[in-house]
């Protein structure tokens, strides 16, 4: 397989670099080992080993959201099985030009927001900072402890035609991507470890060690234990897979801006216990999104009063605001004087040429080339795309020539490197693509220096020849390995510290989604399991277009109605007559509320919600949950619905089963359960109420009656502990004030009253709202008094009495959902508005 | 002059309000033609978390938080100044320099960069190439400065109307340059994006100005209002202040608060509050010359 590389490597893409081999088909020394691997396993096995790579990170519920498509949220994580690979001559000086400029552009910083001398004695050229939407003078002469003020720092580096390393962007403003990293990562060993072994790649582990090193050593208030929070846009930003999953790694409460709240200076985060204290914010929100009281308005991503905070030293911002000043990439133009100047250094890893149109000079070359020249703005955003002169109309060009020419120094052009070509498993063969390297860098306190990751994640085009490569436009990862020469194993990891145990806190909001997670698996299976006995009961009637004289099929059908809620439903005698179309919407139709199609979906987004809660083969399952619901969308066969059904409840089952024994029994637990049990109590009442209101005749009310006890799961029971025939006052029994019985309403009802008790304050001396609540239902269930409640009407036809009992209970534990709502997640409440300013008027 | 200026502002909230966060700016500043003499803000209800700052521009600004249940908020801001004659009203404005060598001494490193940035475009003041043409016919060839600008304050005050209630914060200059329409913050937005479409360094200032009323009326308490005039560097001499809507040069009648690049860094008092829905506000303004 390598050898038709080689071929078209001498012949058609000579023109590049290539990471594998020279122009005349060498292979380079330290690719050799791996060529003789891919050679090895041959096209069909690494086939195979890539169909591997992705089914784990879908599997793993690795996700990417793509902006402004409907169908984008979610996308699987794409990888290639063939790493980017650098031999450690090459990555010492990669590593060794990333520490110098990360240590460059944090002097670049400091001076910004401090002294401007570099600005004064006009090595930077004052507009280009001046003039920059990221110079946030907010920020003015604001620091964080330390000398880093720069902590995380990103750059995509891509090779050049003469071999070298150039830095294509700096990130600096919430840089991204190292969680995928480690996903990448993860999956490689899982898949290649033989690979990974023979080739000594280096272990990319130390970074986050020492990420997480360096918060814990930041705080202000010198608190050797801070609390820090992973601030992320929330679940449709297009990382937020990384968000959960970085978070839930490194022990980071994960939370968006609407879960904190500033007061007396300092940031809380609301949780279900009431506001904890934040330390130190980890943003991934782009600072000017940050606080809408002093940056921009419109933001619903920040946090109000933070820049406050942060002036009060009460709260640490990581990357501080104002960041986004160096990924101006004018300031390009100028890092080799400002590295000498600075450090009195030559810059070791050199960026892409760049003319800053600031300049009369360089803006007249700009003007003259460019056709041949990538043109952007100083200041990146998703409205100022980067535009490749080549590509434009003769019009477009002089409108942009016009643009430059009214703003000059706010662009900037760069030269359309041709970056190297390396090998990418592309349908079933190795094709060569033009790769992108993106590095993290984080500032290590202990050591005073930065630390560069070894490794880092690597983009590669999907398209012959193509060089803007991002994962919005579609580009797939690639892994990247550092190989150490052989034998020397020169770098470990270093010893983890020790990281003291802390409560896990709950943001309200998360509490919220954990509750009604619970609630639709809930609500699902009770819809699963009614809709199997009715499509097995429906394929018994001979008549399916004329179900009304059918007493049993028609009220099961009503329950199916009534605990999805989709009243009048089965009530209404047109709809019984095309029961099959209305069977299929309420369980395929994703837009109708209470489609079994739309809990099952609104459990998989409260999941999503929360994922940084649940564990990675919890992910699994939900994964084929999903895959469930996506086979069951478009089937019109009732038939094939039924094999879907059968499928969905085991799945669901085993999500409760992975729960049960997985989940530490602490606040995510009871809240879950909270809401598992208020769903199932409230099912249990709405089915007897259905299924019973009226008397029938006896061998009709005994195949309801089994039908009831099949809907909750206890017909076995029953069997098992009256060995007769069904009768209406043993089944209430069972089914509402049984103990033992899992399935009845005093047991859930329970439930709900011990897990209240393991939350805050739901164990004081004196019972709060919701358990007294709690209490009334129970003590109302266990006074129940059968005979009156079987008993109808005048007529002999309704039980009245029974209805009636019912929807009180039904109705009281809405009222603790209410309390619960109020007690737990109400500092959700976030809507806020701007008080309207008034024009002076003189 | 001396003056005593009390600034009301008043929201009422439609629903309740949990919590709010303010930024004030209302302290005069310290100016060589200015003293503050006294200075009180008092804040209905009492703040949860009050702090005095200086800003990037050296205005002094206030924050405060409310973290109780509150429908209602006023604060009230009142301060005691004295101003005296500027030393730019003895100059003969045919004796500054041309307005281009001043552009020229701008453009250098020499000048500082607090200075400098008043020539860059601005938030609310994008540079548009018809307001530089506009502009233009103010500054022919040679023009001493303080000539161009008088010139300049003049024709915006006869070229446009003043407009109460046309304009709002969200107005793009464009269009009120395309209607010519618009209150105090429109003129000066208008004239500092005519000052620096000539390369010139110019920068808002917010304050207050007390009204005259008509002869033989008496005043009414509350009817004078926060104002805002530009001001525009000259070398030796300093920011010289224009006001366009009252076609003056700012002598000892005008309050100055603060200065930014425009309205955006010096407002009033903007804030955000935790309620669920809209909001009423008043402001008065009383402006009073004490002897």
């Amino acid at each position: 397989m390598i050898s038709s590389y080689l071929s078209e490597r001498t012949s058609t893409n000579a023109q590049f670099f290539d990471e594998l081999a020279t122009a005349d088909g060498n292979i380079y020394p330290h690719w050799q080992k791996l060529v003789n691997a891919y050679d090895k396993l041959g096209n069909e096995g690494l086939t195979n080993r890539a169909h591997e790579v992705m089914q784990l990170l879908k599997e793993n519920g690795v996700t990417y959201n793509i902006y402004g498509d409907p169908e984008g949220l979610n996308r699987p994580w794409m990888l290639d099985p063939i790493p980017m690979v650098f031999s450690q001559k090459d990555w010492t000086l990669i590593e060794k030009g990333l520490k110098q400029r990360a240590n460059l552009l944090n002097q670049i910083l400091q001076d910004i927001y401090g002294e401007r001398k570099l600005i004064r004695s006009g090595i930077i050229p004052f507009e280009m900072i001046y003039n920059h939407l990221g110079f946030l003078r907010q920020m003015d002469k604001i620091r964080i402890p330390g000398k880093h003020q720069l902590v995380q720092y990103s750059a995509d580096l891509a090779r050049g035609p003469d071999g070298k390393m150039w830095v294509l962007h700096d990130r600096t403003d919430a840089p991204s991507g190292a969680g995928y990293a480690f996903e990448n990562r993860v999956a490689m060993t899982r898949v290649f470890p033989d690979m990974l072994r023979e080739n000594h790649v280096r272990r990319v582990g130390s970074y986050y060690q020492t990420l997480k090193n360096t918060l814990s050593r930041l705080s202000w208030q010198g608190s050797d234990d801070p609390r820090i929070v992973f601030l992320s846009p929330g679940p449709s930003n297009e990382t937020y897979f990384e968000h959960a999953y970085l978070s839930s790694y490194m022990g980071f409460t994960l939370a968006m801006g609407q879960d904190l709240t500033v007061s007396d200076g300092y940031v809380w985060l609301k949780t279900i216990g009431g506001l904890e204290k934040v330390d130190i914010i980890i943003r991934r929100v782009d600072d000017v999104f940050c606080d809408p009281l002093e940056f921009r308005m419109d933001s619903q991503l920040g946090v109000v009063g933070l820049m406050e905070s942060v002036r009060q030293k009460k709260v640490l911002v990581i990357n501080p605001m104002g960041v986004r000043i160096l990924e101006n990439p004018g300031l390009m133009a100028f890092l080799p004087k400002i590295c000498q100047h600075v450090l009195d250094e030559d810059l070791i890893l050199p960026s892409v040429a760049t003319w800053w149109c600031g300049q009369e000079k360089e803006k007249q070359y700009v003007m003259d080339n460019i056709r041949f020249l990538m043109v952007r703005k100083i200041y990146r955003s998703r409205l100022n795309r980067s535009v490749y002169g080549g590509d434009l109309s003769e019009e477009q060009i002089i409108q942009l020539k016009n643009e430059i020419q009214a703003r000059p120094h706010l662009y900037v052009a760069q030269e359309l490197v041709n970056f190297s070509t390396t090998p990418s498993y592309i349908n079933g063969k190795l094709e060569a693509r033009n790769a992108v390297f993106r590095s993290y860098v984080v500032a290590d306190t202990d050591n005073d220096d930065y630390e560069v990751m070894q490794g880092g994640l690597s983009r590669s085009s999907p398209d012959k020849g193509v060089f803007i490569v991002s994962n919005q436009s579609g580009g797939i990862s690639k892994d990247t390995w550092i190989l150490e020469s052989e034998g020397k194993e020169t770098h470990h990891l270093k010893p983890t510290p020790i990281i003291k145990q802390i409560q896990n806190i709950i943001p309200s909001r998360t509490g919220e989604h954990l509750f009604w997670l619970g609630r639709y698996i809930e609500r699902s299976i009770y819809t699963v399991r009614l809709l199997r006995i009715i499509l097995k009961k429906y394929y018994e009637t001979a008549d399916e277009k004329h179900l009304e004289g059918d007493l049993v099929i028609t009220t099961l059908l009503k329950t199916l109605t009534a605990i999805t809620g989709t009243q009048p439903g089965f009530n209404k005698k047109s709809i019984l007559n095309q029961s099959k179309k209305e069977l299929i919407s309420l369980i395929t139709d994703p837009h109708r509320v209470g489609s079994l199609s739309q809990s099952v979906q609104s459990f998989l987004n409260n999941a999503y919600s929360v994922r940084d809660r649940l564990s990675l083969d919890t992910w699994r399952i939900l994964d084929s949950i999903s895959d469930e619901l996506s086979r069951m969308k478009n089937q019109a066969s009732l038939h094939q619905i039924n094999r879907n059904l059968d499928n969905l409840i085991i799945k669901l089952m085993a999500f409760h089963g992975l729960n049960i024994d997985n989940m530490t029994r602490e606040n995510t637990w009871n809240i879950l359960n909270i809401g598992r049990f208020n769903e199932s109590a409230r099912n249990t009442c709405i089915i007897i109420k259905t299924m019973l209101s009226e008397k029938r005749s006896d061998d009709v009310e005994r195949m309801i009656l089994e039908y009831l006890l099949m809907t909750n799961e206890s017909l076995v029971t029953y069997r098992y502990m009256y060995r007769s025939t069904l009768e209406v006052k043993a089944v209430l029994n069972l089914l509402l004030i049984d103990e033992l019985n899992p399935k009845s309403v005093t047991y859930q009802v329970e439930r709900i009253d011990q897990h209240i008790n393991k939350m805050p304050d739901g164990n004081n001396r004196y019972l709060n709202p919701i358990r007294k609540k709690l209490l009334e239902i129970n003590t109302k269930v266990r006074l129940y008094n059968a005979e009156q409640l079987v008993t109808t009407d005048k007529s002999g036809k309704h039980r009245k009495e029974l209805v009636l009992y019912l929807e009180s209970i039904t109705s009281l534990l809405g009222e603790v959902y209410n309390l619960i709502n109020e007690q737990y997640f109400s500092h959700t409440q976030n809507r806020y508005g701007f008080v309207t300013t008034k024009l002076p008027e003189v | 002059m001396k003056y005593n200026v009390k600034h009301i502002t008043k929201y009422i909230y439609d629903f309740p309000a949990s919590l709010c966060h303010n930024i004030v700016y209302q302290i005069p500043s310290a100016h060589p033609f200015q003293k503050l003499v006294n200075f009180d803000c008092e804040i209905d209800p009492e703040p949860t978390s009050l702090t005095r700052r200086k800003d990037f521009f050296e205005n002094e600004f206030i924050y405060f938080s409310l973290q109780k249940t509150h429908q209602k908020l006023t604060v009230t801001s009142q301060s005691a100044v004295e101003l005296v004659r500027p030393s730019w009203m003895d100059i003969n404005p045919g004796d500054t320099p041309a307005w281009e060598s001043v552009v020229d001494i701008l453009h250098t490193t020499e000048v500082l960069n607090d200075i400098r940035q008043f020539y860059l475009e601005s938030p609310f003041v994008p540079s548009l190439s018809d307001i530089k043409d506009y502009a233009s016919e103010s500054f022919f060839p040679g023009r001493p400065i303080m000539d161009s600008m008088l010139d300049l304050n003049q024709r915006i005050n006869q070229d446009f109307t003043f407009t109460p209630g046309f304009t709002e914060i969200s107005t793009p200059l464009r269009e009120v340059f395309a209607e010519k329409k618009g209150v105090c913050q429109d003129f000066a937005h208008f004239g500092l994006a005519c000052a620096r479409s000539m390369g010139l360094a110019a920068r808002y200032v917010s304050g207050y100005i007390e009204t005259v009323p008509p002869p033989g009326q008496p005043k009414l308490v509350g009817a004078d209002a926060s104002h805002a005039w530009i001001a525009v560097y000259i070398p030796e001499v300093g920011w010289l202040e224009f006001d366009s809507t009252n076609n003056l040069l700012v002598n000892d009648q005008h309050i100055r608060v603060a200065t930014g690049r425009d309205f955006g860094d010096v407002i009033p008092m903007k804030g955000v509050v935790y309620s669920g829905g809209g909001q009423t506000m008043d402001v008065s303004v009383d402006v009073m010359q004490v002897e």
